[in-house]
């Protein structure tokens, strides 16, 4: 069984995916992604090798010590995650060339985390300048050229249409609801009912119906969070969180829905409002 | 100053439409005095609804003048001739409109909880005039669930539920059979004997009957 797995940026050919070799003295261990376990059958114990050659050979024993699972990476959320990790030594030994006894000492990257992550661009353009050759770059995306903010832009855009269009359609439902209560509310005018009253109903009522339509609103995007993770996940074969409802995008959404909610309700309501007593009893 | 409740002098009430204005009422003068049972009666389109509603503070005079209790309607504000609508006119309709959502006690209730009246005290003045119309059992029934009859009975209860110096009724039993139309008229007259003033609009000459004063109308005037 010959597998490419990728190993911390090294082209690497799995070769032994069984437990063949039970008697090796102590080998080094590796740990391996639950894809590429479930591609291989791998199991914690058993005996894999590892070689860079594509013709297999010379190839490294290693000892499977544990399964894990890759950091969900929405870059790669379509690639398939057959990868290894093992120590460094290990690595080294694997992909040094033998005619080249330097090669063990070469270093093509190395990753740093700053202290302090804004100074980024200034390290960059230190290290530059202190050593001509090397190439310095941040790994963090500046976020004119994340594609995840275009993303988000476009999700800005597309709920604005929807709020907007909600709010279209629920006050045309408010105005023929208030058309059907025209005669109750001209019947609490000329009893004596104030506007004032009445709209302070209207108020509570669109408050209400507004909450309500908030509460469900987050209710059914939790509920839908939970399927359509569920169906990309397995459908890609990954651990990504697709979608997630946070505690700050639910407060927006009732920031949002409920002075929309009884803006369109008072709106509509003053449609009926506004008129004179006897206009409300006359078809 | 008068006893008059409401005095209207030299009332006309144009409406403007489409294909030209229509003169509803044509110089009325009327006053209803406290403890007054007036009955307006006349032909359908002669103008009594419309006298109706400009004495009960719904709609205004195009001319002339309107005075409830010694207050030129004209000059108050919506809101303060809600307010005299609220507490001192009680409204009987021909339909009865109640509020279908509501019970008995709850429509009594309504006018009296915006007037401010204490929660144990609008209680107590709807169980009293539950039982002042007889329908002391019928408390937490719908309109959907009581008779044509009840339901005027509850809307009479509610019309009175602020004391008001004045109820004005539209063709209080226009609905009804003959036998509960007079039972309607009985509770006029026992409203009548309480000393609120009584303006009805009718075409049930067996109602206008009872009243103290009949009127009849006739093109928008009232006959002398």
């Amino acid at each position: 069984m010959v597998l490419r797995v990728t190993c911390l940026g090294v082209a690497c050919c799995l070769l032994f995916g069984v437990n063949a070799f039970p008697d090796e003295p102590v080998l080094p261990d590796v740990l391996v992604t639950r894809q590429l376990a479930a591609r291989a059958h791998l199991a914690v114990g058993d005996v894999v090798a590892f070689t860079t050659d594509q013709g297999g050979a010379p190839a490294t024993r290693f000892r499977v010590a544990g399964i894990y699972e890759p950091t969900p990476d929405p870059m790669r959320f379509t690639a398939q995650r057959m990868e290894a990790r093992m120590h460094l030594p290990d690595l080294t030994r694997m992909t040094m060339d033998s005619t080249d006894p330097a090669s063990a000492e070469s270093v093509d990257a190395i990753n740093l985390r700053l202290v302090d992550p804004a100074a980024a661009q200034a390290f960059q353009l230190d290290v530059r300048t202190r050593v001509p050759g090397i190439t310095a770059y941040p790994t963090a995306r500046s976020p004119d050229r994340d594609p995840f903010a275009v993303l988000d832009r476009f999700h800005v855009a597309i709920s604005i249409v929807t709020v907007l269009g909600g709010t279209a359609f629920l006050l045309a439902l408010m105005i023929i609801r208030a058309e059907e209560r025209r005669e109750i509310i001209g019947l609490l005018r000329l009893v004596g009912i104030s506007r004032r009253s009445l709209l302070a109903a209207v108020l509570l009522e669109g408050l209400f119906i507004a909450a309500i339509g908030a509460v469900f609103g987050i209710v059914l995007a939790l509920a839908g969070q939970g399927i359509v993770n569920r169906i990309f996940q397995a459908r890609y074969d990954t651990a990504l969180v697709f979608v997630r409802v946070t505690p700050s995008i639910a407060l927006r959404s009732i920031v949002f829905a409920v002075p929309l909610g009884v803006a369109a309700g008072l709106a509509a309501s003053w449609t009926v409002l506004g008129r004179d007593v006897l206009s409300l009893f006359r078809r | 100053m008068t006893h008059a409740v409401v005095e209207a002098q030299g009332v006309s009430r144009v409406f403007p439409m489409p294909a030209g204005a229509v003169t509803a009422l044509r110089n009325v003068s009327l006053h209803v005095d406290r403890g007054d049972y007036v009955a307006i009666t006349g032909p359908s389109g002669c103008g009594k609804s419309t006298l109706l509603h400009l004495i009960g503070c719904v709609d205004s005079p195009s001319s002339g003048s309107i005075s409830f209790e010694n207050r030129d309607v004209a000059t108050l504000r919506e809101s303060e001739r809600s307010r005299i609508r609220l507490t001192r006119i009680g409204f009987v309709f021909q339909r009865f409109f109640l509020l279908p959502m509501l019970t008995a006690a709850e429509n009594i209730e309504l006018p009296q909880a915006e007037a401010g009246v204490p929660a144990t005290e609008r209680r107590q003045r709807t169980r009293e005039l539950l039982e002042y119309v007889d329908l002391a059992d019928r408390a937490g029934h719908l309109p959907s669930q009581l008779s044509g009859g009840e339901m005027q009975r509850v809307a009479i209860a509610r019309a009175l539920a602020n004391r008001p110096a004045l109820l004005v009724a539209d063709e209080p039993t226009g609905e009804l059979d003959d036998t509960t139309g007079n039972h309607v008229a009985d509770l006029f007259d026992r409203v009548h004997a309480d000393g609120t003033a009584i303006l009805v609009v009718t075409h049930n000459s067996a109602l206008a009957a009872r009243a103290s004063r009949r009127l009849a109308m006739k093109s928008g005037s009232l006959m002398p």
